[in-house]
């Protein structure tokens, strides 16, 4: 899951004065430890997992539907409720967190020493990369073991996409994270982009009921892109390279932003 | 040998000039002080000087290393102890001490240090839940963690009640004894007086002197006054015979001597010779408090005597 990381190469590997590998192994495991202290971590998991069970045991649900081409809704749920944990993780617990250290001074602190920018951000990102896949994970299995969701026609495709897209979203959470000088700021930013691409992943209203040319403009959108993969709509190239651009854009432009303080 | 070298350092935020020329050097081993009134430009001299800030001019040199072009190489050498600078609530004090010390390539025995700083009872407490005494005792444990030659401390005992002051006090002459530079930032002039072997006092991002604190109090010049009530008569013209003596004052039954320089044991000698006992004496000296305000009277801000 660390090939996934938007800050790109991994810090602890350059023989760098600044930080150690073992450096950044403590400063991976000190941030792992703080989120599951935090209780809040455990609610952007549970979310969509309730979601998933709420959803699948409507029996409606459960039933083909003409206008979603002969598929359930929960077949098109099960992909839009695993992108919601990349999305929450991603959108608001990245930004949130880091402007929380940012406006209490724990940035401060830590850059006077020896960790650069790009240590930080990547331990905070290899750990909610980790609990990301297990959110996906989870609901993926609880979708295909409980309520028999067919598995998607490409799977090395779906995996691909979610690696890219969970990437891109992240590094649209480092953007949003790299100038937010508080936790305020951070949801007032991170959280519109987190409703857009909801939108586009289809969880307010289905994607196939959308008019063509909104459905093209939510394919641009990352996890338009994802939901686009899993349910085979589209140029699978095209969703890769949309999710790839957003990824660079959006690590570069958090790089330059970054600000300790 | 002068480990820290600063030299006409300038730093200005947009068109507010908050550091004008600032010169210095400190010696090793040294508990040098930057003494001065709220917003004199203290806290930015030393985020220039820790690479926290980069600065408009001037040179500045850390154990001979350039502080913003040499940054990685002066972490691992420096201290730093932050005005503003917390730590992850629920981070615990040891798990804090584990972090910090990973960053660096020679760290210190955390065991020891949670000893030495009477944190070893803290160790698995959350960083939230610690006094502001022991988040202070934590943060000076931070900035020895990495084994460094130089610290800085800024505005160390800010906010603590005199007995955690008294207790921190101890810790930075325990930092000291151990080999370490300290670099104290204060404006507290008991501080500054008790701790520093010398001391460099900003205004409004200048030195207006560098001297030790004694010399500071000395050079503020003011007079110094002996009041007391003589056992027998003394006539003012034998004490204005003293050098030492400017000017004398009658209170009733009491003498008030105004002088300089080394007035009071001037005026014990002719008392002793005589052999007129001085009662309900007492003197006023010039302290670095005065040296402070006569110095810095310029800025009438509320700040230049908190």
């Amino acid at each position: 899951m660390t090939t996934a990381l938007p800050t790109g190469a991994n810090p602890a590997a350059r023989p760098a004065l600044g930080m150690t590998r073992k450096g950044f192994r403590r400063l991976t495991v000190t941030q792992a430890r703080l989120l599951l202290r935090e209780p809040a971590a455990l609610a952007w998991l549970l979310v969509p997992v309730v979601l998933v069970v709420v959803l699948g045991s409507v029996p409606g649900f459960r039933t083909p539907q003409a206008s979603l081409g002969g598929q359930r809704v929960i077949d098109v749920y099960v992909p839009t409720c695993a992108s919601m944990v990349p999305l929450f993780l991603a959108l608001t617990a990245l930004p949130m967190t880091l402007a929380a250290y940012r406006e209490k001074d724990v940035l401060r602190r830590l850059s006077v020493s020896p960790v650069p920018a790009a240590g930080v951000l990547g331990a905070l990102v290899a750990v909610i990369a980790v609990v990301a896949t297990v959110g996906v994970a989870l609901v993926t299995a609880i979708g295909a073991l409980v309520f028999d969701v067919p598995a998607p026609a490409h799977p090395v495709a779906v995996v691909a996409g979610f690696v890219l897209g969970g990437a891109a979203v992240l590094a649209l959470g480092l953007v949003v994270a790299a100038r937010a000088r508080t936790g305020a700021v951070a949801s007032g930013l991170g959280v519109p982009l987190m409703v857009l691409n909801f939108f586009a992943s289809g969880l307010y209203v289905p994607i196939a009921e959308l008019p063509h040319t909104l459905q093209q403009v939510c394919a641009a959108i990352p996890f338009g892109a994802v939901t686009a993969v899993w349910s085979g709509q589209g140029v699978l190239w095209q969703h890769l390279l949309v999710l790839v651009g957003w990824t660079v854009a959006g690590s570069v432009v958090a790089v330059r932003w970054f600000r300790w303080e | 040998m002068a480990v820290i070298e600063v030299e006409r350092l300038h730093k200005r935020y947009g068109d507010d000039v908050a550091v004008h020329e600032v010169s210095f050097e400190v010696e090793r081993g040294e508990i040098f002080g930057i003494l001065g009134p709220n917003g004199a430009g203290k806290t930015t001299t030393v985020e220039c000087l820790s690479g926290l800030r980069r600065r408009d001019g001037g040179r500045v040199s850390v154990l001979g290393l350039d502080p913003v072009a040499e940054r990685d190489a002066l972490r691992q050498v420096l201290g730093v102890q932050l005005q503003h600078s917390a730590l992850p609530e629920r981070l615990r004090v040891r798990e804090a001490l584990e972090l910090y010390a990973s960053f660096y390539r020679q760290p210190a025995d955390i065991g020891e240090l949670l000893s030495r700083l009477g944190l070893t009872e803290k160790a698995g407490t959350a960083y939230k839940k610690l006094s502001g005494g022991q988040q202070q005792r934590l943060a000076i444990a931070l900035a020895m963690v990495g084994s460094p030659q130089v610290v800085v401390l800024d505005e160390l005992t800010t906010g603590l009640d005199p007995h955690a002051r008294r207790a921190t006090w101890e810790m930075v002459e325990q930092v000291r004894d151990a080999g370490v530079t300290v670099l104290l930032v204060t404006h507290f002039m008991e501080e500054a007086e008790r701790l520093c072997d010398r001391v460099a006092l900003i205004d409004a991002g200048r030195v207006v002197a560098v001297d030790t604190p004694a010399g500071l109090a000395a050079r503020a010049g003011r007079e110094q006054r002996m009041r007391f009530r003589p056992s027998a008569p003394l006539e003012d013209a034998a004490l204005l015979a003293l050098p030492e003596v400017t000017q004398v004052l009658r209170h009733g039954p009491k003498v008030e001597v105004v002088g300089t320089g080394n007035l009071l044991h001037a005026v014990t000698a002719l008392l002793a010779r005589r052999q007129i006992i001085a009662g309900d004496l007492r003197v006023e000296q010039a302290s670095l408090d005065d040296a402070f305000v006569s110095l810095t009277t310029h800025t009438t801000t509320s700040g230049a005597t908190s």
